[in-house]
């Protein structure tokens, strides 16, 4: 169902768009062979194959096609989602922390208040923590680890 | 896709099984270098219709079996027809139609269900245990388990339906009732034949240790039916006996705590008493009467009455009590028993039912207090008013008396099993025909090879008054295969339960007629995923396994169990209760007829609002589950295969899948 509904969503008409689309066809038509063999043995051959699919073979996993070239992370800035990333599935941690705070949404957030830390989890996500008290200061989109009435109007500096 | 496809559901069907038709695609042979994949549901029995029960358990079958040909493996899925029984003689009497050409007639509707519901069988191979053609090894079996002494047969009390008029196994008897007609079962001597299952009982509870592909449940219910106890063999002096009285009890450890004994109505000392006493005679005669299932025996009235004699305890030398009682079976142990009220929850029953004492010997290990006054106390601890075996642990106890007795000569440790002999006789027709001779010289004599096999003849008037071939001197006429004299056939046939003790082997061989199996036996054998109803747990599993090992005593097979994973069903269910025409709740098929004219897909477990899978019996012996009906298969065998297992999420009776 959810490969379906991801084929259903694959909007490319190129050459090779339509070929991933046969292939996910494909797939799909053999994983529902053993379960309703009829229909499958018709929409087989739909697909253009002249030997039936009661001669061929599960789908195989292909591991390579399971390598991901770019990954998406979701950048936090105080725990919050502020955007999201699309990365090489290789880079390192400070690239990916570089490539977090250019993100528009995320420098926004950021804008000029210092940077305690920025946690990067591989793959996943990357949290920018704030330092100093901010506050719930209306003017300021810096978001507020701690709330203390005190610190209220200092916070923004604009 | 460009171009539009409108989805003609019967087109496309037919399409494909004609190609799987012309392509044989399911038919194989033992030819390939792939592994092999044996996979195998329980085959039905020919009622007349296929019902949604049926069309659930073999879509399950066939998606596993296309999914392993998918792996590259060489797979069998065959089928067949459990072909004797019951409802055959029942159609007979209700339509006069004679069995076989009832069963032959259903058999072809049937094929032609499955056929359409494109299930991937090799037809080639199918087996029906109605023919000749089978039953003969099944004959020929018999008679050489007659040699070694596996089969003997015996007057024994038995559990007679009123109602089918037959013997039924202690299986089919539930809650002291007929498992089909449900009459209250009675007791009745007759000469039977039996099959010597325990002598493969060790065997057959060790192996299930063996079976990790076999779901917990099974195991427990077979492990629990064959019942292995270990216990004590106790010799016991009695008064004006010359014979001493042997009891069993896996309690040695409570031998203090005996306030009387007990006989079965059927032990030779009742038997002498009775023949002294009139009250004890009619007592005895009442026994015979009452039900003889085991299972009755837990909820029934506890009867009994004092002998007049009394036994000697072994251990003080005081005199005990001796009783016949109604709850001591002369087929368990010795057919007698020492009564501890302490310690019993039956004997306390008895006891307090007819003021005989009741003696604490064994307290709790953990110091706490327990008063058999007011209910036994049944668990291990510390032994009391024991004398020499005070402040032993119940183990210890068990030991030393066990000891005691080996010592003295008058005892010895033994294992005791709850399975029986398997009863194997049946006062039917539409059976197979056990191939024994009874001759006024030479006893029963089995029917040599070379006339098998004993040919059941299918032409006849069916009466259901008795077996047909009573009445039938062509069939029972004959000379005694040992000495040539006029001798008569057995009359009685096989209970139906010994053909589907070994059809799955026979499937790798179905047209061998020099062998019940030959060497492509040991190519597919064993089977490699067995799907079938949860009902089944005990008695056709447990029948298979012990054929599977007769068949590899005899040489006929290298595989020591049948089945290496098997997939335990569900039962279709409607209201919580099994679907049967008998109890009037089935679906109406019209009902999904009008579902479907109005377009929607096959609703085919919710119609009715509540059919639904769960834990139960169809009982295949039974007219009931609800029918395929032909609009289905028409429009939609895929449909109805999706939604059959769909239904299967959240099917809480269904283990074990590979």
């Amino acid at each position: 169902m959810e490969l379906l509904n991801a084929i259903g969503r694959f909007d490319d008409s190129t050459a090779e768009g339509r070929a991933v689309v046969q292939e996910a066809l494909e797939a799909i038509v053999l994983l529902l062979a053993p379960i309703v063999p009829h229909v499958c043995h018709e929409l087989w051959a739909v697909l253009g194959h002249d030997k039936a699919p009661v001669y061929a073979d599960w789908p195989a996993v292909d591991e390579s096609a399971l390598a991901r070239d770019l990954v998406e992370i979701v950048v936090q800035v105080n725990g919050k989602l502020r955007g999201r990333i699309s990365v090489a599935a290789d880079a390192d941690r400070e690239t990916v922390s570089r490539l977090a705070l250019q993100d528009d949404n995320v420098r926004r957030f950021v804008a000029d208040h210092p940077i305690r830390k920025t946690i990067v989890v591989p793959g996943r996500l990357v949290n920018v923590v704030g330092s100093g008290p901010p506050s719930c200061c209306r003017s300021c989109r810096w978001q507020p680890v701690v709330s203390s009435c005190a610190e209220r109007l200092n916070c923004c500096r604009r | 896709m460009s171009t539009e496809i409108k989805y003609a559901p019967a087109e496309v069907e037919r399409r494909a099984r004609e190609f799987w038709d012309s392509e044989r695609c399911f038919e194989v042979g033992e030819e390939s270098n792939a592994d092999k994949f044996y996979c195998l549901t329980m085959f039905p029995y020919p009622s007349g219709q296929l019902h949604m029960g049926h069309v659930r358990v073999f879509t399950i079958s066939d998606v596993i079996a296309r999914y392993q040909r998918m792996q590259g493996r060489h797979v069998l899925q065959p089928m067949g027809w459990d072909a004797f029984g019951m409802p055959a003689e029942n159609a007979a009497i209700k339509r006069g139609v004679p069995p076989a050409e009832w069963t032959y007639q259903n058999i072809d509707y049937m094929r032609g269900q499955l056929q359409r519901l494109g299930y991937g069988y090799d037809w080639t191979r199918e087996v029906t245990t109605c023919r000749p053609e089978y039953y003969r090894w099944e004959q020929w079996l018999f008679t050489r388990l007659f040699r070694k002494g596996l089969v003997y047969r015996k007057n024994a009390i038995v559990n007679w339906d009123p109602v089918d008029q037959t013997v039924l196994a202690n299986e089919q008897v539930i809650d002291g009732r007929g498992w089909r007609s449900e009459a209250l079962v009675e007791r009745r001597e007759i000469p039977q034949w039996f099959m010597k299952i325990t002598a493969y009982a060790d065997e057959l509870l060790d192996c299930l240790d063996d079976l990790p592909g076999w779901p917990d449940s099974v195991k427990t219910m077979q492990r629990n039916w064959i019942g292995r106890s270990e216990g004590v063999e106790l010799a016991f002096d009695v008064e004006g006996e010359d014979e001493p009285l042997t009891v069993y009890t896996t309690r040695p450890d409570t031998l203090m705590g005996v306030t009387y004994m007990a006989v079965a109505a059927e032990h030779p000392i009742a038997r002498r008493r009775a023949g002294q006493d009139v009250d004890i005679a009619r007592f005895i005669d009442e026994c015979r009467t009452m039900h003889a299932a085991e299972a009755a025996l837990e909820t029934m009235e506890k009867k009994g009455m004092p002998l007049g004699i009394n036994a000697r305890h072994p251990v003080t030398g005081e005199a005990v009590p001796l009783w016949v009682a109604n709850f001591v079976l002369m087929g368990y142990g010795t057919g007698a028993v020492m009564a501890v009220p302490g310690h019993d929850e039956r004997d306390w029953e008895f006891a307090n039912r007819h003021g005989l004492p009741v003696v604490q010997v064994v307290a709790p290990a953990d110091g706490s207090e327990a008063n058999v006054r007011n209910g036994a106390y049944t668990d291990h601890g510390v032994l009391v008013n024991s004398g020499d075996y005070d402040g032993m642990t119940s183990e210890q106890a068990f030991t030393a008396i066990a000891e005691r007795f080996e010592a003295e000569g008058r005892g010895r440790r033994t294992v005791n099993f709850r399975l029986r002999d398997w009863g194997v006789s049946r006062q039917r027709y539409w059976g197979t025909p056990i191939p024994i001779v009874y001759c006024d010289e030479c006893d029963a004599v089995p029917v040599p090879e070379d006339q098998l096999p004993v040919v059941l003849p299918e032409d006849v008037r069916f009466t259901g008054l008795g077996s047909p071939l009573r009445d039938m001197p062509s069939f029972y006429e004959t000379t005694c295969p040992a000495c040539g004299r006029p001798a008569t056939r057995e009359t009685d046939t096989f209970d139906t339960f010994v053909e589907s003790s070994w059809y799955f082997s026979r499937y790798a061989s179905p047209d061998c007629d020099t062998a019940m199996l030959d060497e492509r036996e040991s190519y597919w054998m064993p089977v490699d995923q067995y799907t079938g109803g949860i009902e089944h747990a005990i008695l056709h599993l447990l029948y298979a396994r012990f054929f599977q090992k007769l068949m590899r005593d005899e040489g006929l097979s290298a595989v020591d169990e049948p089945f290496t994973n098997l997939l335990t069903q569900g039962m279709v269910l409607k209201d919580g209760a099994k679907m049967s025409k008998a109890k009037g709740n089935t679906v109406d098929p019209q009902a999904l007829h009008r579902s479907l004219r109005r377009g929607h897909g096959a609703p085919v477990h919710d119609v009715g609002g509540s059919a639904r899978a769960g834990a139960g019996v169809v009982g295949r012996r039974c007219a009931g589950g609800v029918p395929v009906p032909e609009t289905l298969l028409a429009r939609g065998p895929c449909t109805s295969r999706g939604r059959c297992l769909r239904r299967d999420r959240d099917d809480q009776a269904q283990r074990g899948a590979k």
